[in-house]
């Protein structure tokens, strides 16, 4: 083997080269980014979306929570959510009437995802433990109440961030960690069935805080990392990303889907939240706040889902905030957050009910709300 | 962000573990190797790349994309029509009869009773 002073070169010069080239990629990509969806849209003469104050009416308070909420997730046929908390509780609801079907306490309370099976009898969450647990929603709870845990997913390094059920697939299951891999599981075995990233280079290089998978091509899923970079993976080819998409300067917090299955939608550390196009890897638009005018320090963005068209994109924030961009005008048409009956902390998980009907929030302030659109208002 | 400090297990089991390269032995080779290797696998990541992006379309041909796959799609959070496409729709703001009583559900904590 080469010397430690040769081998330090070599390793000099194949920094300076990988710079080098990211250089002149962002550079190529830069003229490649002729216009973006805001600029595009004025230019087809769209005008902004424009709602009431009193269109998108908070008709649901759940509470039950006896910790900051961090986590939700919707059933994909009933009107059932899940959701995680820091009183080491996940608490699955009947969302159409306010009622608890299961409280479940955690062996680990420092619970940070959850997520609901396509068929809706179970539930997966995980943690600082660094483990995925699965619950199956028929057992029986003993005489303490406690629900047995049906399944443990180990082999993580690091806390689970985020998990989710691979669409109608109740056996499979994706978990990004704070060990900077995504893990493809068998949830009937307990089995990995492949890692993306860690020893392969074109893995995260950073925490990994969010997944998303693609529920139109359910082989194709991104993860969202403190890397500050977005990867798309193919659950076929763990080997290596499918690409990465540069724009964030900061931890990307959320990452979901855009309903077509061709762009996604990011929020991140760095106050903005971000579209890009899938195949070709451009930065579409990017959505920044008005600065404070007091010049505090920009909300971070911790979570963004998109309304069923896609039109809206619903951004969560740090200061409560939750925005509702018209995602094509990059104008922020309703701040949900400034409402009647709005939460009264930080903003840290939100989803969409499967018919699109619903927008559920969870919030530092214990309680998940759900929003519709008032119909009988405008009659 | 990462987990904040309140939410970290009161006894740390392990540390994050951190990799320097401090010693010129073995093992300081083989990090720096391994290191190499990685840099030379992105080096040529990052040319495939740039060669996609000789042929690639410009940004307006997606956002032409973006513009159309938002259109004519039922969306019921967009204030669009007067009343709902989907009857179903409008079942969070139905009365839900309450299944330990006959008395009408009335949600507390909304905007509407």
């Amino acid at each position: 083997m080469a010397s430690v002073a040769e081998l330090k070169e070599k390793h000099a010069a194949a920094t300076a080269s990988v710079n080098s080239l990211r250089e002149r990629l962002r550079q190529r990509r830069q003229t490649l980014l002729d216009t973006d969806v805001e600029k595009y849209s004025k230019a087809q003469g769209r005008t902004a979306v424009s709602f009431n104050p009193t269109d998108l009416v908070c008709c649901r308070t759940l509470q039950g929570h006896s910790g900051k909420v961090y986590s939700l997730d919707w059933t994909p046929e009933k009107n059932w959510i899940v959701s995680a908390s820091q009183d080491g509780r996940l608490i699955v609801w009947n969302a159409l009437t306010s009622q608890k079907t299961h409280a479940i306490k955690l062996h680990c309370p420092w619970v940070m995802t959850c997520a609901f099976a396509p068929n809706g009898q179970s539930v997966a969450c995980g943690g600082l433990d660094s483990a995925c647990s699965i619950f199956n929603l028929s057992s029986q709870a003993d005489r303490d109440g406690n629900m047995p845990v049906s399944r443990v997913l180990t082999g993580h390094k690091g806390y689970v961030s985020s998990c989710q059920y691979v669409p109608d697939q109740e056996t499979r299951l994706i978990t990004g960690s704070g060990d900077q891999t995504c893990v493809l599981w068998d949830v009937t075995t307990g089995q990995r069935i492949s890692i993306f990233g860690g020893e392969f280079p074109s893995g995260h290089t950073a925490d990994v805080l969010s997944l998303s998978i693609n529920s139109l091509n359910t082989n194709m899923f991104i993860s969202g990392s403190c890397d500050t970079t977005v990867r798309l993976w193919d659950l076929r080819i763990a080997s290596r990303a499918v690409r990465t998409y540069h724009g964030h300067e900061g931890d990307i917090n959320s990452v979901k889907f855009f309903p077509d299955g061709q762009r996604f939608g990011t929020g991140s550390d760095d106050g903005t939240c971000r579209l890009f196009d899938m195949r070709t890897g451009h930065q579409l638009q990017v959505y920044n706040r008005e600065p404070d005018r007091n010049d505090n320090e920009l909300p971070i963005v911790t979570s963004v889902a998109f309304s069923i068209s896609g039109r809206l994109l619903f951004a969560g924030y740090s200061n409560g905030d939750c925005y509702v961009w018209d995602t094509l005008l990059a104008e922020m048409v309703l701040n949900l957050g400034t409402l009647q009956n709005s939460h009264e902390g930080r903003i840290s998980c939100l989803g969409l009910s499967s018919d699109g009907s619903a927008l559920c929030t969870g919030s530092w302030d214990k309680n998940l709300k759900l929003r519709g659109m008032a119909w009988h208002e405008l009659l | 962000a990462r987990p904040s400090s309140e939410q970290q297990q009161p006894v740390a089991a392990e540390a994050a573990a951190t990799t320097t390269t401090r010693s010129v032995g073995y093992v300081g080779k083989h990090r720096l190797s391994a290191a190499i290797q990685r840099l030379d696998q992105e080096l040529q990541s990052l040319q495939d790349e740039l060669n996609e992006l000789e042929t690639m379309e410009p940004a307006s041909a997606a956002c032409r994309e973006v513009i159309t796959s938002t259109e004519g799609k039922p969306d019921p959070l967009l204030p669009i029509t007067s009343s709902p496409e989907n009857s179903s729709w409008d079942r969070w703001f139905q009365r839900v009869r309450s299944s330990r009583s006959n008395k009408w559900w009335q949600s507390k904590g909304s905007d509407f009773a």
